[in-house]
């Protein structure tokens, strides 16, 4: 198992995940955010709101980031126009 | 042992019993510390004490076959854990543990249930409390379909304020995330946004209530009702 901060890019910055969370690869801490981003993205949905995050930036314990998670990634494919 | 005068006891069900409850109740008082994470009741187990909190904040949790966990509800010095055994219960389904460090003290099954055969003032006070508990679980119910995560944390964190000593709260963000049941990002946003509006100020494992009077309006009337069960029925309480 490994840590890995789910930092989350929002128009202005970031907002940093104090915490972090137990995973036991890069692989399942990605599940982790893109759960994560489709619950921030019905969240903001139901209340009617512009989603403020963008992106997660999932970094390890020495703040180096590994993979950025987009949101739209965490969206079902028909939910996304083509361009 | 000497056990605590009832002057002294903070916790608010054993400061408002009539003094033949009191003296039936007293003798079996254990002083207990309670630090973060300890489990008074497990899921399942039969139950063995009771505990009447002086301060801190114990929180009832019910979880998924797959660990999956909610909070159903807290308590802290207004309350007791263990009231299952009030109501001919022997266990339960939830896990009861201590989430904000406090003390308090403990007393068994079998002299709480002896007490409250010997003294009605405690009896009908501890049924009372099992009402006023049962309001802040319906309350929470209600929060949790019909308001958005941002006002579901306002509403926990007045909950919170109230079982504390001063303004600040030593809660962690997985914590929060098992109050509200939702995952971990979404309750950092919502402090941020919360944050943003200048209510709060977050902290790591800690939140400091900034404007108490701004929190209960935004939590839009899901917060405030089962207190005011308490204080009606109980005595002053937060």
């Amino acid at each position: 198992m490994s840590r890995f901060y789910l930092h989350q890019q929002i128009a202005n910055g970031l907002i940093e995940d104090p915490d972090g969370t137990e995973a036991v690869d890069l692989k399942a801490a990605k599940h982790e955010a893109v759960l994560a981003a489709r619950q921030l993205l019905a969240n903001a949905i139901l209340a009617g709101i512009a989603p403020l995050g963008t992106a997660f930036h999932i970094a390890d314990e020495t703040g180096q980031v590994l993979l950025k998670v987009p949101f739209r990634d965490a969206l079902p494919p028909q939910f996304i126009k083509s361009d | 042992m000497p056990h605590p005068t009832q002057s002294f006891v903070r916790n608010g069900l054993l400061s408002v019993i009539d003094a033949a409850g009191y003296a039936a109740i007293g003798p079996h008082l254990e002083p207990v510390d309670l630090p973060k994470g300890t489990v008074l009741i497990e899921a399942g187990e039969p139950f063995t004490h009771a505990h009447f909190l002086n301060s801190g904040i114990g929180s009832i949790i019910i979880s998924t076959a797959d660990s999956q966990r909610v909070e159903a509800g807290i308590f802290g010095r207004e309350g007791l854990s263990g009231f299952g055994c009030l109501l001919g219960a022997d266990r339960g389904p939830q896990t009861t543990m201590i989430q904000v460090e406090g003390e308090g003290y403990r007393v068994s099954i079998e002299a709480l249930r002896d007490a409250c055969q010997q003294s009605a003032s405690l009896r009908e006070t501890l049924l009372r409390y099992v009402h006023v508990f049962i309001s802040q679980t319906s309350y929470t119910s209600l929060s949790n379909v019909s308001q958005s995560v941002e006002g579901r944390l306002a509403r926990w964190l007045l909950m919170c304020h109230d079982r504390v000593t001063g303004d600040d709260i030593a809660l962690t963000h997985e914590f929060l995330s098992i109050m509200l049941a939702v995952q971990r990002p979404s309750v950092t946003t919502a402090l941020h946004m919360i944050e943003g509006y200048g209510f709060i100020k977050a902290r790591r494992s800690n939140i400091t209530i900034v404007d108490r009077d701004a929190l209960i309006d935004f939590a839009d009337g899901m917060y405030g009702t089962p207190e005011a069960e308490y204080r009606r029925l109980i005595g002053p309480f937060g």
